[in-house]
């Protein structure tokens, strides 16, 4: 599920060189003395973690690759939180697919959303992806639009040589509080 | 579109980080033989998320009527508990750039009362110019102790997730690393290396980190099965299976031992109270109580004895329980739900302050985050202004240097927006303001929730979080700290001093 490419690998090793060059292990607290009381012990805090590839690009499904939708057909890819939204209201005229992800469990605020589309040939073969990105900036100003329903269109990607027929979507990224 | 960060942007945005957020670290304490002397052996801090003064009072009113008393409530410590947060790129309080935010998220209380510092509404074990902070968890977690983290939450929600990540966004949470939902430039200046701890998905953390040795609750979904591999090369025992996305059961809690137990009893959140009394054979009702994942997590933690360890004492625990569902149905505005939650919450506090009765030396503290919904008691027979058509009379005739300005002359019930009980006769509509009633334990015999008779009449202001105040109720050594009003931030120096941990 985590996609790992071998600049990512590079990043790492960067990264920690400069950690350990710099003489800090872990990050420590500037204002944790302040008001609160007390002195802290530095190095508790856990940053690193041996093992760990750090993730480069934006997250993806594997279920769009195995995905084979029939012409004309807009099909759910599977993802970690099927259980957990409903897709509604799906449309495609070759051009873009929109909808709606009614999020269905305990929703105050949908906090991140992310929907992957994967455009198919008329053989059902893959021909590239599009995705659809909802942050929540908490800047005061709620949406008068219902939480809980998220609305999205993702355009077929451009230099795609044979028309796009179908699409699967999935979702590979969800909060809500 | 990701931005493509070379290795040599990187490297500049790396460096620049060190140089400013490395500060000067305070001194390592090291418990002596003097200093252990006063030292609580354990802490169990409990919280219920969204729980404000009147959840409290409602549910103690619902449950063990007017004259009755939570558990909570019998804790000899009690007061008020300021819960504030700040905005991005503030300083502290008392600092010239300091920019306070008058109502809190989970995130940044959980920050407040985990690393003592005020940080911004969804960051977790940063302060609000972005530096990472220790976490009073991995500062016990160094220091000796054992450590624990129980929620009907998710535990890669914000309150869980604040005592063992650090995350510049809580919607980091997992499986996979996305930028919308793990970078804050606005925070950062420049995104982040994938590598950097703050936007590391907060289960990729929690996996690999060992903050807490025992983690009950709720977020299957958000683990993979590296994480799976991960946590038992820890030593974790993994209850159910994260690879297969099998949740664990309450058969499985009961079952489990030794010293790491990573148990997890749904995919999302865990399944609210009246649900499961509802539908015992339910999958859901499978899952464990928050008073039996508490039981379970203190049995784990205050073992005797460890395999393998050589001495019979081990140096005390460091607990943390959260009743999340409180928030999330108060969110909802259900107050059948919400006190139902509160009701468990509590169940959970009368095992800690049972254990801590027995061990004699175990600091019991109980509190919540943030207030949610302006959740209120209101008279029998009365409506709220969300039910009327005018705000309440402010005319006074009788002598008119009284009146205020704009004059209203009568406050009357609006009948589109008040048609009735909402959990009785206006339960269909779904547009309805009336409040929700509930029967007390003093109430005539035949008087049922959701009648006009009943003596619990309920309301909430929003579907959002508020500034109020929190009660705050402790026992045990260092309590009397809490005696009076204090602020979330310093919650985290009375506990790390309870258990010396910081000097
Ligand atoms: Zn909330």
């Amino acid at each position: 599920m985590k996609p790992r490419t071998p600049r990512a690998i590079a990043l790492v090793a960067i990264a920690a060189v400069l950690i350990v060059g710099g003489g800090a292990y872990a990050l420590a607290a500037s204002g944790a003395s302040g008001s609160s009381g007390g002195s802290i012990s530095a190095g508790a805090a856990r940053t690193t973690f041996p093992g760990l590839v750090a993730p480069s690009g934006q997250p993806e499904l594997e279920s769009i690759g195995k995905a084979h939708p029939r012409p004309g057909e807009v099909v759910q890819a599977a993802g970690p939180f099927d259980d957990r939204f409903l897709l509604e209201n799906l449309a495609f005229d070759g051009a873009a697919v929109s909808g709606a992800v009614r999020v269905t469990s305990d929703v105050s605020a949908v906090l991140d959303l992310e929907v992957v589309a994967g455009f198919y040939d008329d053989t059902g073969a893959l021909l590239g992806t599009g995705r659809f990105v909802h942050h929540l900036v908490d800047d005061g100003s709620h949406s008068v639009a219902p939480e809980e329903l998220v609305t999205f269109t993702i355009a077929v990607p451009s230099g795609i040589a044979v028309p796009a027929v179908s699409v699967a979507l999935g979702v590979p990224v969800l909060v809500n509080e | 579109m990701r931005r493509r960060i070379s290795v040599l942007a990187s490297t500049t945005v790396v460096a620049a980080l060190l140089a400013t957020a490395v500060v000067t670290a305070g001194t390592v304490s090291s418990a002596s033989a003097d200093d252990d002397k006063g030292r609580a052996k354990n802490v169990i801090y409990l919280l219920g998320d969204g729980m404000g003064r009147t959840h409290v009072t409602a549910a103690r009113e619902r449950y063990y009527g007017a004259s009755g008393k939570l558990t909570m409530e019998t804790l000899p410590a009690q007061g008020y508990v300021s819960t504030y947060a700040v905005e991005k790129g503030s300083g502290q309080p008392g600092e010239a750039d300091f920019r306070p935010n008058a109502v809190t998220d989970s995130a940044s209380a959980a920050t407040a009362w985990s690393s003592g510092v005020k940080t911004y509404n969804a960051a977790l074990g940063v302060d609000a110019k972005g530096a990472v902070v220790p976490t009073m968890m991995e500062l016990a977690k160094k220091s000796g102790y054992r450590t624990g983290n129980v929620s009907t939450a998710e535990v890669t929600d914000a309150t869980p997730a604040g005592q063992m990540s650090h995350a510049l966004a809580r919607g980091c949470q997992g499986p996979v690393y996305s930028d919308a939902a793990c970078q804050d430039i606005t925070v950062t200046g420049a995104a982040l290396p994938t590598s950097d701890v703050r936007v590391t998905p907060i289960a990729d953390q929690i996996a690999r980190n060992g903050t807490a040795d025992v983690i009950l609750g709720g977020g299957l979904g958000r683990f993979d099965a590296a994480d799976e591999t991960a946590l038992k090369g820890h030593g974790y025992s993994v209850l159910g299976s994260i690879a297969t996305q099998t949740t664990a059961t309450k058969t499985d809690l009961a079952a489990a031992a030794g010293q790491k137990v990573f148990g997890l009893f749904n995919k999302g959140n865990l399944t609210i109270e009246k649900s499961k009394s509802e539908r015992p054979t339910s999958a859901e009702a499978q899952e464990p109580s928050l008073p039996e994942m508490t039981s379970k997590a203190i049995e784990l933690l205050s073992q005797k004895k460890a395999e393998g360890e050589k001495s019979d004492k081990g140096k005390g625990f460091y607990l943390q329980v959260e009743g999340a569902l409180i928030d999330k149905r108060s969110h909802a505005n259900d107050a059948a739900q919400t006190l139902a939650e509160v009701k468990a919450f509590d169940d959970a506090v009368a095992i800690a302050q049972d254990f801590a009765k027995r061990d004699g030396n175990t600091l019991v503290i109980v509190t919540a985050d943030h207030e949610c919904a302006g959740f209120n008691i209101i008279e029998k027979g009365t409506f709220t202004n969300a039910e009327a058509a005018t705000p309440p009379a402010n005319t006074d005739s009788g002598n008119t240097a009284n009146n205020s300005t704009p004059s209203r002359p009568s406050n009357a019930r609006d009948a589109a927006r008040s048609t009735g009980i909402i959990n009785g006769a206006g339960a269909a509509d779904p547009k309805n303001f009336g409040p929700a009633t509930f029967r007390t334990p003093t109430d005539p015999a035949g008087v049922v929730d959701g009648s006009p008779e009943a003596g619990l009449w309920l309301s909430y202001l929003s579907g959002n979080h508020t500034g109020a105040d929190v009660p705050v109720y402790a026992a045990g050594p260092g309590a009397d700290q809490l005696q009076g009003t204090v602020d979330n931030i310093a919650l985290f120096g009375i506990v790390g001093r309870a258990l010396r941990v910081i000097g």
